[in-house]
């Protein structure tokens, strides 16, 4: 929600995050998927949005401290610490191997555990329930020091259990430590299944709010209401402050969501390229809210995002770059206040550069401008600008366009790029098929220079050209007439979801079979296949499958 | 080592907090941790003097050390007091797992250790604390054996890093040392008197018994080294084995289970350097009950903990040397 999120930025980098964790935990042969990646999106944007900290320098007097109390999510908390840049994220391979700095669960780092810490760790977890009484410790330090740090702890569901978290609780609330910021992962699962038949916690906001702390409550993978909520907390005084994370455990390989099975379980080591395209291949989905009827944007953001579509499309069109004229910053200024799904705004205008900043003040989280618009000078700029204020840069080409040669020299900082497949400049247009040789050549040249944003397929985007425009490289996907054109939002979400799956279960199916692992693949994922049985033309073999 | 010849008695407890005044006065860094305890504790002289360098978190152990532990993650020397029964009775895993694995700037030292606590009875008569603090890798374990110790002990365990565990208990007792000029070093257990027949080993208030036993076999014609072994962990080796040699014979004094305590650490020194036969007087691995406070010596007579006890101990090894 204008967060200074660079919005496409972290996403990619949590992705990153789980892709390290994923490759540690199979080589190691054990470790915990679930909690690693349940609290990814927790412990990324801590990491690469929130936290003040400086790894060349991890003891700078100035940082704020993480305490992952819920320390078997250790896999997920080194990658967050490699990714963040305290190490080399290769060094996940040796995770809990002899002789790695990587244990099972986190050390403190000091010149005494060198060997066995990495530095950036302030807390030797591994017992559950005791690190909100240390971000207690540290937090009424801060206080005694008058230091402005942030203490944030991490603590899972299962965790609180411990009766040690409600001493700490009360005891927080006692000093009023409004520089202690408590994570829930509200994974809702633990070891021995899940947590309201093991130990019930709901009311889970009552009884923190009965503890006199400020509580709020998030969708625990939407980074946004994450970053809504860590800002918030910033404004509390004289209360800590608890956000509950809703959270899947398991998030992000979908036979391992919400799945008790998988809590302290590693995927066979054979699996591991698979598991790294599932994880390279999440899809968001982005209605245009200037499909169907005219007008009406706050309606149409109401509807998608109860969806739980990803994020929103915002079209500029200036009637001068393309023929129709649409909306400009004031209103995008306007809907902000509704959501804080995150904005992707399409500037369908000339020279962009001249306004980029009523963009930038409207709070937008990725704005994209048109290739045919500028040159390499006003997009450097522009780019440098949205960098400077946490936006995501993108840019977009027309269908009759190639990507200009300067652009590979703007990679580095190039969050996505909008392979158009209509002509822009009115919604409800025919798919252009022929985009999709482009696409695919494209989203080759451009990955092998460097490239680690996205691609983002916009016009004429239906369950069909969808699968589609994914199997061209496509993970973002602008639907218009898609969602808004035939009255039922609800049934279009859902078609739209069905078909990304089915292209990322054909994918991944064929990839298993190339490694030879198909029905290893097959029978790991067979309660997450039934349903695609049928697109995928695999009923059959999936039935003979124990 | 020349001994104070007048006797007088102080308290423990209240010497640990005049030291903590005084450490306070001297280091911003000294903050204490208390739970619901700290008029016992005396810690609350701290509390008056520095409040906002005290943190009353109630009777919540667990939470008293890990926020010790917390502070001393900040950069803070954390003590943190209650009850031998509780710290470490009710937080080893928090002790183990969050002070001593990572090292931390925290200092344990607790009250009411061994059966003199009285009246409370059982539940509070804690006697297992040295065996199992001992046991932890990184942990110091420390039995003071009068207030002057604990005044000299608490300012050495504030300026060594690291965890430690002190127990005091909770009587006032004889003062040992009269003369101020003892040195205390961490390691290194400190000769009382010498001795050429035998060698008592004695912490905290065992030690003064120890005296008296030693007295009373000089009358018998024994001569006997009385060391007080106020360290626990690390322990002086070098000195107990020359006590091994030089005697040939030990007994050890503890208000603790003979298990896993002063007995246990010096019969594994010994039996690792110089074995010569060795007798521990101690708790025999039972609970112990309420006395009143006027029947602590009665009660600590019933449980085996007398320097005539110490003195048969010392017949018993003598009677199975060598030497």
């Amino acid at each position: 929600m204008g967060f200074n999120m660079r919005y496409l930025d972290l996403k990619r980098k949590i992705r990153d995050a789980r892709m390290w964790a994923i490759q540690g935990i199979t080589e190691a042969g054990s470790g915990h998927p679930g909690a690693s990646f349940s609290a990814a999106e927790i412990m990324g944007t801590l990491y690469f949005r929130r936290m003040r900290y400086d790894p060349s320098n991890p003891d700078w007097s100035e940082r704020d401290y993480f305490i992952n109390s819920k320390a078997h999510s250790a896999p997920g908390f080194y990658s967050a610490l490699a990714v963040a840049g305290y190490f080399q994220p290769e060094e996940l391979r040796t995770l809990r191997q002899l002789g790695s700095r990587l244990q099972g669960h986190p050390v403190r780092y000091s010149e005494h555990q060198r060997h066995h810490s990495v530095p950036g760790i302030e807390y030797s977890g591994g017992s559950e329930g005791i690190g909100l009484s240390v971000g207690v410790g540290i937090a009424l330090a801060k206080k005694l020091d008058g230091k402005k740090n942030r203490v944030f702890v991490l603590i899972g569901d299962g965790e609180s259990n411990e009766g040690q978290i409600w001493e700490a609780s009360m005891a927080a609330g006692k000093f009023k430590l409004d520089n202690l910021v408590t994570i829930l992962d509200r994974n809702r699962i633990q070891q021995d299944g899940f947590t309201e038949d093991i130990m019930p916690l709901d009311p889970t906001k009552d009884k923190w709010t009965a503890f006199n702390w400020e509580v709020f409550e998030v969708d625990g993978h939407r980074v946004e209401q994450i970053l809504d909520a860590l800002n918030k907390a910033g404004q509390v005084h004289d209360k800590p402050v608890m956000i509950i994370a809703n959270t899947v455990k398991g998030n992000g390989i979908r036979h391992m969501a919400n799945n008790p099975q998988w809590h302290g379980k590693a995927p066979p080591k054979r699996q591991t390229e698979v598991l790294l395209e599932e994880l390279e291949s999440e899809c968001l989905i982005a209605p245009s809210i200037i499909a169907g009827e005219r007008e009406n944007y706050e309606d149409k953001i109401r509807k998608v995002e109860r969806e739980g579509v990803d994020m929103i499309h915002l079209d500029v069109m200036d009637g001068r770059f393309v023929p129709n004229t649409t909306f400009f910053a004031d209103t995008i200024k306007k809907l902000r206040r509704l959501t804080s799904l995150p904005f992707d705004t399409h500037l369908m205008i000339e020279d962009p550069l001249k306004s980029i900043q009523d963009y930038i003040d409207a709070r937008c989280d990725i704005i994209t401008v048109h290739a045919e618009a500028c040159t390499e000078n006003e997009f450097r700029e522009i780019q440098e600008r949205l960098i400077a204020n946490g936006i995501s840069p993108g840019i977009a080409i027309n269908p009759g366009t190639d990507v200009p040669k300067w652009l590979y020299q703007c990679l580095h900082n190039l969050d996505v790029v909008i392979v158009m497949s209509v002509n822009p400049g009115s919604a409800g247009q025919k798919f252009m098929p022929e985009v999709l040789s482009k696409m695919i050549v494209l989203n080759k040249q451009l990955r092998q220079n460097g490239f680690r944003g996205y691609i983002e397929a916009d016009g004429g985007i239906d369950a069909t050209t969808l699968q589609q425009t994914y199997d061209a490289g496509a993970r973002i996907f602008v639907a218009g007439a898609a969602l808004y054109g035939g009255g039922d939002i609800h049934g279009a979400v859902i078609q739209l979801r069905h078909n990304a799956e089915v292209a990322l279960e054909r994918r991944l199916l064929n990839h298993a079979t190339q490694l030879n692992i198909r029905a290893d693949w097959m029978k790991a994922r067979k309660h997450i296949l039934i349903p695609y049985a049928n697109e995928l033309r695999i009923e059959e073999e999936l039935h003979a499958i124990r | 080592m020349l001994l104070g010849s007048e006797k007088r008695t102080a308290d423990m407890r209240g010497a640990y907090g005049d030291a903590l005044v005084e450490l306070g006065r001297d280091d911003p860094r000294i903050v204490c941790v208390g739970g619901d305890t700290t008029e016992s504790l005396k810690t609350k002289k701290f509390g008056d003097k520095y409040p906002e360098r005290m943190f009353n978190v109630g009777i919540a152990e667990a939470n008293i050390v890990s926020v010790a532990a917390g502070l001393a993650i900040a950069g803070k020397i954390a003590f943190a007091s209650t009850y031998a029964a509780f710290i470490p009775g009710r937080c080893v895993d928090q002790i183990r797992n969050t002070i001593c694995y990572p090292y931390l700037n925290v200092k344990l030292v607790v009250s009411h250790a061994g059966l003199t606590v009285g009246p409370d009875g059982a539940s509070h008569q804690q006697i297992e604390d040295v065996a199992q603090m001992r046991a932890i890798p990184n942990m110091r374990v420390l039995v003071p054996a009068d207030a002057v110790a604990v005044k000299y002990l608490i300012r050495m365990v504030a300026s060594t890093a690291g965890p430690f565990y002190m127990r005091l208990a909770r009587p006032s007792s004889d003062i040992i040392y009269a003369d101020q000029s003892t040195a205390f070093e961490l390691g290194r257990g400190n000769i009382l008197e010498d001795g050429s027949d035998a060698t008592i080993i004695g912490c905290g208030l065992m030690v003064n018994k120890a005296l008296e036993a030693a007295k009373e076999l000089k009358r018998k014609g024994i001569s006997c080294r009385v060391v007080d072994m106020f360290s626990i962990k690390p322990i002086d080796n070098d000195l107990i084995a020359r006590c091994a040699k030089d005697t040939g014979a030990i007994a050890t004094a503890e208000e603790h289970n003979v298990i896993g305590g002063l007995g246990g650490a010096v019969s594994e020194v010994i039996g690792e350097t110089y074995p010569v036969p060795i007798k521990r007087v101690g708790i025999h691995d039972i609970f112990g009950e309420s006395a009143r406070d006027e029947e602590i010596d009665m009660l600590l007579e019933h449980y085996g903990l007398t320097a005539t006890e110490i003195v048969k101990a010392v017949l018993e090894a003598r009677s199975r040397s060598r030497k």
